[in-house]
């Protein structure tokens, strides 16, 4: 076995070079730092994240960030951890909002109080930036562990032309799941047994499927999450059924809605090609179909069947644990400097995410902005009937037991009822060992 | 028919007048154009100017007015040349070291007599079994201790050895006839000797196929590059395409998209245009010649 020894050797050799090439020299230099962020809505904004960090390092001489792009919010997720396990956690990351209670359970947050405390403020000072629909999912235990960064509400767009003529009002547009059924009876059109534009689009891939049905059931009067405790959902509820039972009935029995579970970017292309008269999809959208849309289109609130309300989404900054003082501190100043007014109501502008700093509404900029596009207020104005977005012990598995469901659900191969009694049971399996250190730990 | 006979002039006598020879000639000719209609789309895809609207997206019909703006676009938002630079390291690097291990390794398998042989190999072959994604975390914290986090070095430092090519050079040195190492033993060539004269030239078309699926598995590999890699200069071309494939709330330039992915697979694709005899018949060909 000497060959392989010497091999092992020389591998060991070649790694320590290589190691010692990748150790940063000691100087007296700024503090490094590193933000992970995911890029949410285009390409183009992993450039303009290169310029905003550009402009923060040559304001803040002290400090050297650097941008690292790492994929979707999923990803960005099972980088950040796997990174935080392999001792070497990123100064701050761009956070998907419903992550940060699973983190905070497995420990991996920074509690940010202290560093609110050492700037001589308030936890309700520093909040009260922020719109209070945003603060369920920053706050934990009246802990602030992250700092929101740019958010959506689920929107209705519509395809005013179309609607015209249809012969409805796009300016009245449907404000319950009666009205909107309605609507996408009329929008649906057919030739033969052929559809050749449908009525209506909703997403449905992982991640963003299992908003959908927050917003479907929260609209329904529903709950999707126990919000006080990560340990339990409702899926197997009379407002979820609902919610499920009036989307399979759009796609099986009223047949306005395309049969199987549609992406968001295939949602996104057929609106815009117009093979798809509304759609169910972020904010985050608006900018996109701003740009590309070539027809007349209008924005409004989700329809209700019981009460008008929708989940947050999008992402918060936060700051994992086991940093250095030094870097804690130079993350703590880019994360108050990327949330300022100023550079909030910027890169709104850039996404089409509505700004989670309120002042950032008063800048002269966003003001010139929202006069010229009034259909970017909707979003903000629906924001005083959002509500947190479902977070719970293992959020990115328990939210994936329901997905799997749904879609089979819209593939026709089960009935809303069994697709939800079994991803309850599923979703019970997978907060099972939270429970048994939480809720089930009796004395 | 004068097409079909002229394709068939070449042949055996025996079979001209068949008729099955030439439904599979037909049936080859409908697969490939089902194959090629991905790649079609991609090249029209990347000419069409956005002008053309979504509408036309889905058209193979290419555009009248073919622009150069999406490949442009591509190439600004990523810094092309040196994500090739960075995957082609990895992909030289690993394939380079895999070829030291897997044949030490399989000559080890297949001739060498030692307690455990067995369940040693049974073990190896277990890794095949496992999916890569359970790993992530044990082997990142391997890479950062051995101080490689955010390194090439980093990138191709778990597939340094591979179940999979182990266990084909295994099979190729096994099909090998003794006879010939031990006219080389009374030669009194050393063992190393016979492993470079004997055995690695007679199993070419086994290196060969195992180096065309180790690079085209790591040229298209996302996840693990993307934990180790931080510096945007270090990145690879997966990682650095999907800035704008990856995004998360549903909409997308498919012109950019076509663009990117085309650069992507070029090298690869042009490639496997100039080796393709070899490519093919090193799939198809004993060890023995």
């Amino acid at each position: 076995m000497l060959f392989s020894r010497r091999l092992m050797l020389g591998l060991a050799v070649a790694g320590a070079m290589a190691g010692a090439l990748a150790v940063p020299a000691l100087a007296e230099g700024p503090t490094e730092i590193d933000l992970f962020f995911p890029v949410p809505v285009d390409g183009k904004l992993a450039r303009d994240m290169g310029t905003l960090i550009k402009e923060f390092n040559e304001t803040h001489p002290a400090i050297k960030a650097t941008a690292v792009y790492t994929g979707s919010y999923d990803d960005t997720l099972i980088k950040t951890r796997a990174a935080i396990k392999a001792g070497k956690p990123p100064s701050a990351v761009i956070m998907s909002a419903n992550f940060l209670l699973d983190m905070q359970i497995e420990n991996e947050l920074t509690n940010l109080d202290g560093l609110i405390a050492a700037d001589g403020t308030t936890k309700e000072k520093f909040l009260g930036q922020f719109f209070p629909a945003l603060q369920g999912n920053a706050v934990i235990d009246r802990s602030v562990y992250g700092v929101p960064f740019h958010n959506s509400t689920p929107l209705l767009y519509i395809n005013a032309d179309q609607a015209k003529e249809a012969g409805l009002d796009p300016n009245k547009p449907p404000q319950t799941w009666a009205e909107l059924t309605d609507w996408a009876k009329k929008l649906t059109k057919r030739e033969g047994d052929k559809v050749t534009r449908w009525g209506i689009a909703i997403p449905c891939a992982y991640d963003y499927c299992g908003w959908m049905m927050e917003t479907l059931t929260m609209t329904n009067g529903g709950r999707y999450y126990n919000e006080e405790f990560g340990g339990e959902v409702y899926y197997d509820t009379p407002s979820m059924l609902g919610a499920l039972t009036w989307w399979n009935d759009l796609v099986y029995k009223h047949k306005v809605h395309a049969p199987g579970a549609t992406p968001g970017p295939a949602v996104s292309t057929s609106f815009i090609s117009g093979n798809a008269a509304m759609m169910m999809l972020s904010t985050g959208s608006l900018t996109y179909v701003r740009d590309n849309a070539k027809f007349n289109y209008k924005v409004a609130f989700i329809p209700r069947n019981v009460r008008n309300a929708v989940p947050i989404g999008g992402a918060s900054l936060i700051v994992p644990a086991g940093l250095e003082a030094d870097k804690q501190k130079a993350a703590w100043t880019l994360i108050k400097w990327m949330t300022s007014p100023e550079k909030s109501a910027w890169w709104s502008r850039a996404t089409g995410y509505f700004a989670p700093n309120m002042a950032a509404y008063k800048t002269p900029d966003m003001v010139d902005f929202l006069n010229k596009n009034p259909d970017a207020k909707t979003a903000v104005e629906q924001l005083d009937v959002a509500k947190p977005w479902f977070a719970t012990y293992k959020t990115v598995p328990v939210r994936k037991t329901l997905e799997d469901e749904v879609m089979l659900v819209l593939n026709g191969k089960k009935q809303p009822k069994e697709a939800l009694v079994a991803a309850q049971k599923a979703a019970d399996e997978t907060l099972k060992p939270y429970n048994a250190e939480t809720s089930l730990k009796l004395p | 028919m004068t097409l079909i006979d002229w394709l068939f002039k070449d042949a055996p006598l025996a079979t001209r007048r068949e008729i099955t020879p030439k439904l599979g000639f037909v049936l080859t000719v409908l697969l490939a154009l089902v194959w090629l209609i991905p790649f079609l789309w991609m090249g029209v895809a990347t000419l069409r100017p956005a002008s053309d609207g979504i509408n036309l997206m889905a058209e193979l019909m290419p555009s009248l007015k073919p622009t150069l703006d999406n490949i442009r676009d591509a190439w600004e938002i990523g810094d092309f040349p040196r994500y090739f630079l960075n995957t082609t390291i990895i992909c030289t690097g690993i394939l380079l070291v895999q070829f030291v291990t897997i044949t030490l390794a399989g000559f080890a398998f297949a001739r060498l007599e030692f307690a455990g042989k067995t369940l040693l190999f049974y073990l190896f072959l277990m890794q095949l079994m496992l999916v890569p994604v359970l790993l992530i975390v044990p082997n990142l914290r391997i890479v950062a201790q051995f101080g490689l986090y955010d390194t090439l070095t980093g990138v191709m430092m778990p597939f340094f050895a591979s179940a999979f090519g182990t266990f084909l050079m295994r099979q190729a040195f096994e099909a090998i006839p003794t006879e010939l190492e031990d006219a080389a033993l009374i030669d009194g060539a050393s063992l190393f000797q016979r492993i470079r004269h004997i055995y690695v030239p007679l199993s070419l078309p086994s290196f060969s196929a195992f180096a065309i699926i180790s690079v085209t598995s790591h040229w298209n590999d996302f996840l693990w590059p993307l934990m180790v890699i931080n510096s945007p200069d270090k990145r690879p071309l997966t990682v650095g395409l999907s800035v704008f494939t990856a995004t998360a709330e549903g909409t997308q330039a498919w012109g950019t998209i076509a663009a990117g992915t085309l650069m992507v697979i070029a090298p690869l694709l042009i490639t496997f245009l100039i080796f393709q005899k070899r490519f093919i018949s090193s799939f198809v060909t004993s060890g023995i010649k």
